[in-house]
């Protein structure tokens, strides 16, 4: 495997992500007045608009643009983003334009999208230059007709001075606002006074999405642009031995063909592109083109070694403890009667349905990138470094994105887009094909998790947790001498108050398939481990699970949920033969119950009537976007417990494409309502929380409906 | 002279049989250009062998929906049967089968007349004895209404044919096309016997 | 070169009889609003009406479509007001929304020759078309509203 000598990862703290985004709470509340850094401005913009904040640009004409700083890939920041700003500022969603950042953590903070924070770590800020702005406005309008402040009001992007009814729109105030002294502290609104924030209001990309109007990364086009598509080595690390471009070269279109490089954080990627006048083009002189590969030099595993391995781990280390409290060790050593169990997880694939493509446009001196990009920021990092271009010439561009669930955020397949436009001289987009972006990783790791525990008098006395998969952190130079963060994400944390004795350990596992954030990241795993060996537990100690939740998570948040799902499920009624099974996880600040209810199936096999999920969110913007986001985790949830899975043989994937990693589709999702816990607490993640209790609650379900404990995902609900 | 003459009487049956029952003593009894149970019964193990093989089976299924590939999985996504056997609304056959198979592994194969049995002559092999299979394919009232002249010119149907022309990864059916025709016209010709079981 | 109607327009390419359908709509005539998802027609993000069916353009081949009528779903109507449409909007059906171009088309199919689907029908029409957001829940509830709004248009 080939270092990437560029690229230094070592200092970097990628925890960000993953962890609880508190970096990005540090962003900047200033204004361009100030000296703010204003390096580029979106190219949307005329330099007659008064970029009042960096969210804030206001035409002369009254047109208000807000500048959405993350990505959007179905989640909703286009919409909720807005949502906030609108509410402070006082303008009407319907009359507001909106814009993509361009890549800029100096003005905008932290832009990576990912571990569910563009909400939670931006809202108060948000808030707060909102309402600033628009006090800037007031006080222009107020000086323009040199009457008191306190006489002015602002309205549908309009301040109107309350005596007289003078009405000027912000276009009229904007230029003169900016010159102004910026209020320290804003007033800002109670939640009570909230005209849009937590309204179901429709989303404003809806339209675009329901006429082919919006551009996604794949369908952005650039003057002057080629297509490629490269082969790259299905066992990831090899190296080009040789290439045969003849026939490819002969394809109608295509023009060149060549070898290329992607930088993998520490690792160098090979490849071999053919560029074309047309994305076919392309396509047919690679299935044209011969490539040898030299893929000797690491190791090639295969799915049944990789489990073995991790289960023999489990049994023969005790890892890196990542949690630790009373003596779990002692107590559970003089247990005659513990349960000691293997959960396993499998590798997944994100497959968005818009398969990975970049535009890249190498300018010699600056770089420009075009797609559908979840961390604009960790690709000018990398881009820079690997291609000696400043920081602040690798502007980035972020499109709509068909989906990310983590896979957006890496910074491969730019940087090989970057290497194909510096060899060709020109724009070119990387095409992946669906082909492509299911096998070639970096893929959710497959995880064991070995679970140790003991109850005295009906509650757990002790329970050890090891778990054993790659850390995604090692690939860009995590220590590995020690345990990070990010495998614990939502690891059992609401029960640590109750439970004397516990701990949970990280068992080093490295293997040469790329690994990286799925959606939920390792919540989405931890989750089924310990939901499902607490349900043990609570059989184990002759408790009904819901109860014994009860009894066992402490938190008022996780009290209110476990009611209110008691409440509309039914579960203290339900019929002998139905099967219900709950799930209770916590990621990303937000804390989410699932009961699933299940049916024997007449076609053989289990059913899913239906699931009920509860979310506690805290702070919240949009309980529609809330709502479709649980649901779309619950389907997501679905087909990584039971349709698909990840395999490997001798290093390369056994599956291609949609007829071998069959995701659900509409005939198999079962009906789902979803409750949000009115909350004023501080904010938490809505994209990925929803997902983790899934799993768990469906085989708890199963337990409960056969008596059959399923320990091992994916599972096929034809065959319970 | 007799073989012209009962040809022709079993042409007249099967014609006729759309409104008369005919009873399976008559048509196994007609048809034979030289009866002869032996070879039949031989001719029609070969060709229950070629039929119960996916590229025949897959489209002559039990239920509503088509199975696929040489395990015989139901389709994915589940297109429906309709009236015709084309499917319905936006899962019919042909907005995905193509007059001729689609390039590459995995990819859907193609015929013009790709299609299911329609729902009123659904001609299910699935799950079929040789027995019953055989008794089914001369039964007017269950084979689509053929006489012995349409069962013999089915051997030579496109759509039977492109079982030997599956696309890339697919199996072919266990003898050639040309085994197979010599192997179902013997058996119709020799007195279409039903094998015991 | 190939002549087809596309949205109403008269299209003349110079492209391969074998190319997929796919790439002329989005390369050669620009239309971008038809997606590429799999390229196997597997997930249903590439579905056009050829003569008014929704085939899966990633596998029809230009020879197949030669003088033929294909609506893309920037054609699918003028206002971005069909009634599948208007109920995606209303419900707010999409998330990432990448798919909803291929499920619109189907839907409209589906609306077309059954005014009034159950939700059996909506399987039955709908199972082809994947979404990786999960907006299945939402979809049927939107054709349910579809069918209603198109029954209203009516009277």
């Amino acid at each position: 495997m080939t270092k990437n000598n560029n690229i230094d990862t070592t200092r970097r703290n990628f925890l960000k992500l993953t962890g609880l985004g508190g970096a990005a709470l540090c962003l900047g509340f200033y204004f361009p007045a100030e000296g703010a850094p204003i390096l580029v401005r979106p190219s949307e913009l005329s330099e007659s608009e008064i970029e009042l904040c960096p969210w804030i640009i206001i035409n002369p004409s009254g047109k208000i643009t807000i500048v959405n700083h993350r990505a959007e890939m179905g989640q909703g920041s286009y919409h909720s983003v807005p949502q906030i700003v609108a509410e402070e500022l006082e303008v009407d969603m319907n009359d507001i334009n909106v814009i993509f950042a361009i890549g800029n953590e100096k003005k905008y903070g932290g832009q990576v999208t990912g571990g569910s924070s563009t909400i939670r770590s931006s809202y108060k800020n948000l808030l707060k230059l909102s309402a600033a702005s628009r006090e800037l406005l007031i006080a222009a309008a107020a000086a323009k007709w040199n009457v008191p402040v306190v006489d002015c009001y602002a309205a549908s992007g309009h301040v109107i001075h309350k005596p007289s009814g003078k009405k000027a729109h912000y276009g009229e105030l904007a230029l003169a606002a900016s010159k102004l002294p910026v209020p320290k502290e804003p007033k800002l609104k109670k939640i009570s006074e909230y005209k849009l924030i937590r309204k179901p209001l429709k989303r404003i990309d809806t339209p675009f999405k329901t006429n082919g109007a919006l551009i996604f990364g794949l369908d952005k086009r650039i003057p002057g642009m080629l297509f490629a598509s490269v082969e790259r080595d299905p066992r990831y690390f090899g190296k080009v031995k040789s290439f045969d471009a003849t026939a490819a070269l002969k394809v109608p279109g295509v023009k060149k063909v060549f070898k290329v490089e992607m930088a993998y954080y520490e690792y160098i990627r090979e490849g071999v592109a053919v560029v074309a006048d047309s994305t076919w083009a392309a396509l047919e002189g690679r299935k044209a083109l011969k490539v040898e590969w030299d893929s000797s030099g690491f190791k090639h595993w295969s799915t049944p070694e990789i489990f073995k391995a991790q289960d023999d781990l489990l049994h023969s280390q005790e890892g890196m403890i990542l949690k630790t409290q009373g003596i779990p060790n002692e107590i559970l050593a003089q247990s005659t009667k513990k349960l000691d169990v293997v959960y396993q997880t499998p590798y997944q694939s994100h497959v968005a349905m818009e398969p990975i493509n970049c535009i890249a446009h190498f300018k010699g001196d600056s770089i420009e990138i075009w797609g559908p990009i979840q961390a604009p920021g960790w690709i000018q990092d990398d881009i820079s470094k690997q291609f000696k271009i400043d920081k602040e010439k690798v502007i980035v561009n972020m499109t709509f994105l068909g989906g990310g669930f983590g896979r957006k955020a890496m910074i491969d397949y730019p940087s090989e887009a970057v290497g194909v436009s510096k060899i060709i001289g020109g724009p070119v987009q990387v095409v992946w094909t669906r082909e492509d972006d299911a096998t070639l990783g970096p893929f959710r790791p497959g995880i064991s998790y070995r679970c140790e525990g003991m109850i005295t008098n009906g509650k757990i006395e002790a329970l050890k947790f090891r778990m054993a998969g790659q850390n995604n952190d090692h690939w860009r130079g995590g220590a590995k001498d020690k345990p990070n963060r990010s495998t614990s994400e939502g690891f059992l944390n609401p029960y640590y108050a109750s439970i004397k004795h516990l701990s949970i350990a990280d068992v080093l596992f490295e293997t040469t398939i790329p690994t990286s954030f799925w959606r939920s990241v390792y919540a989405s795993t931890n989750g089924f481990a310990y939901e499902s060996f607490i349900d043990e537990m609570a059989h184990e100690a002759g408790k009904d699970p819901l109860d014994f939740r009860r009894e066992h998570l402490q938190e008022e948040r996780c009290q209110k949920v476990i009611d209110k799902m008691e409440e509309v499920s039914g579960w203290k009624n339900r019929a002998k033969n139905e099967g219900y099974g709950v799930a209770i996880t916590e990621c990303f600040n937000s804390t989410v119950g699932h009961i699933v209810k299940v049916s024997k199936n007449p076609q053989g096999g289990v059913k899913i009537d239906k699931v009920w999920a509860v979310m506690d969110c805290g702070w919240y913007v949009n309980p529609d976007i809330i709502h479709a986001q649980v649901e779309g985790s619950i389907v997501m949830g679905l087909g990584a417990a039971t349709t698909h899975q990840i395999t490997f043989k001798d290093n390369v994937v056994e599956q291609h494409n949609f007829y071998d990693y069959p995701l659900p589709r509409i005939n198999e999702i079962p009906m789902i309502e979803v409750y949000i816990i009115d909350n004023e607490a501080d904010a938490g993640g809505v994209g990925e929380p929803g997902l983790p209790p899934l799993a768990p609650a469906l085989t708890n379900a199963i337990f409960d409906l056969t008596g059959k404990r399923i320990r091992k995902l994916p599972f096929s609900l034809a065959t319970v | 002279m007799i073989a012209v003459i009962l040809v022709s009487t079993i042409a007249l049956a099967f014609t006729v049989s759309i409104h008369h029952r005919i009873t399976e003593k008559e048509y196994i009894g007609i048809t034979p250009i030289k009866k002869d149970s032996a070879a039949s019964v031989a001719a029609f193990k070969q060709v229950y062998k070629v039929l119960m093989s996916p590229r025949c089976l897959n489209c002559h299924p039990k239920g509503d929906i088509p199975l696929q590939g040489d395990n015989n999985v139901v389709h994915s996504m589940q297109p429906k049967r309709g009236k015709d056997g084309k499917g319905i609304y936006a899962m019919k056959c042909a907005n995905c089968h193509q007059a001729e198979n689609s390039p590459g592994l995995h990819t859907p194969p193609g015929n013009p007349e790709w299609h299911l049995p329609p729902a009123d002559m659904k001609m299910v092999f699935e799950g079929k004895t040789a027995h019953e299979l055989a008794k089914q394919l001369v039964n007017p009232e269950l084979n689509g209404h053929k006489d012995l002249q349409k069962l013999i010119a089915h051997a030579d149907d496109g759509l039977v044919k492109a079982g030997w022309n599956p696309g890339k990864g697919r199996t072919v059916p266990p003898l050639t096309h040309a085994q197979f025709k010599k192997a179902w016209i013997t058996w119709l010709q020799t007195g279409a016997y039903a094998p015991a079981k | 070169m190939i002549q087809l109607t596309v949205n109403g327009k008269t299209e003349k390419l110079d492209v391969s009889p074998e190319m997929p359908l796919l790439w002329a709509i989005r390369d050669t005539i620009g239309l971008t609003g038809t997606k590429f998802g799999c390229g196997v027609a597997q997930c249903g993000a590439c579905v056009v009406h050829l003569d008014g069916e929704a085939v899966r353009s990633c596998v029809t081949k230009m020879s197949r479509a030669e003088g033929k009528n294909v609506v893309t779903i920037e054609g699918l109507s003028e206002n971005n007001d069909h009634p599948a449409q208007k109920a995606w909007q209303e419900i707010d059906v999409p998330q990432c929304g990448y798919c909803h171009s291929g499920q619109i088309m189907s839907a409209a199919v589906l609306l077309r020759e059954n005014p009034n689907p159950s939700d059996q029908d909506i399987d039955n029409a709908m199972a082809g078309n994947i979404c990786r957001c999960g907006t299945y829940p939402r979809i049927r509830k939107a054709i349910h509203l579809a069918s209603e709004m198109q029954e209203k248009s009516k009277t």
